[in-house]
């Protein structure tokens, strides 16, 4: 009963976390052209996708992240011809991330976790509580 | 259980209480927890129907004669399912709405304040829970 309810909040605090750690990674590479081996590879905008249900606990109940998604949609160009990586008309793909956007995922997201943890305590109060009865 | 002295007064009502707001303290932590899960509707059960049950209880108990004495018979409600001892709840969604497109409506203002709501009804229900135990202590002890 009660003990399922921190689980739950756990669940929606490691959700929204990786969602955090998502939207970190996306704005680090906001301007990532090559990838480890040196090879062009424009970074592409990873998309955390949240389900219902928590697979560590079992539960239908709580949230884990289920997949990411790669963006990918057009890059962003930009007039660059003395570039190594310039196509024929002299532009280079960017990747196509928006401050604006990720900064507010990432608001939502520590908006979505302090929520998550407001109900975490009002969990340990209730224990607390039923205690009380003991005493 | 001894007859008479557990489940008599008040006890048999706050015991219902405290195991509807343990129960449907999980259902609100999770609806917190897919605030932003795409597709997610958000559910609830009736606190409405669970007090209407309730009522209807007491009120059967008051007029079977034994006036506030003798144990609680609570009948079930299609969301609600009372067990000897423990509350079974089946959330439905709730919610409609027009903002956004999967349905969930993302009102983490709501969700808060049934959070507040349901947990100052735990809290109320264990503190007067605490108070018959007190009494009952009292009466044993027969000193004050």
């Amino acid at each position: 009963m009660l003990f399922g309810a921190l689980d739950i909040s756990s669940s929606g605090l490691v959700a929204q976390r990786q969602r955090l750690t998502a939207i970190a990674g996306n704005i680090a590479n906001i301007e990532t052209l090559v990838n480890a081996e040196g090879e062009y590879a424009p970074y592409r905008r990873r998309i955390p996708v949240f389900t219902t249900g928590d697979p560590s606990t079992g539960s239908d109940q709580g949230v884990h992240l289920s997949n990411i998604l790669i963006d990918e949609g057009p890059l962003q160009m930009r007039y660059e011809p003395d570039s190594p990586w310039a196509n024929d008309q002299g532009y280079v793909g960017y990747p196509d991330i928006s401050l604006v956007i990720e900064q507010m995922n990432a608001m939502e997201a520590s908006r979505a976790y302090e929520a998550n943890i407001t109900v975490a305590e009002a969990t340990k109060s209730m224990y607390s509580i039923a205690l009380e009865i003991l005493t | 259980m001894i007859d008479g002295l557990d489940n008599s007064g008040s006890l048999p009502v706050m015991q219902r209480v405290v195991q509807f707001a343990a129960r449907r303290h999980s259902i609100i932590a999770d609806n917190v927890a897919n605030v932003s899960t795409p597709g997610f509707r958000p559910v609830d059960v009736s606190v409405e129907d669970f007090e209407a049950a309730l009522g209807d209880a007491i009120q059967q108990r008051r007029d079977s004669g034994h006036q506030q004495f003798g144990s609680l018979d609570v009948s079930s409600t299609t969301s609600i399912q009372f067990d000897q001892d423990a509350v079974h709840l089946e959330p439905q969604p709730i919610g409609d709405n027009i903002l956004f497109q999967d349905g969930n409506d993302r009102s983490l203002e709501r969700l808060m304040q049934d959070l507040v709501e349901n947990f100052l009804t735990y809290r109320t229900a264990v503190e007067l829970m605490n108070n018959q135990f007190d009494m009952l202590d009292v009466a044993i002890r027969e000193r004050i």
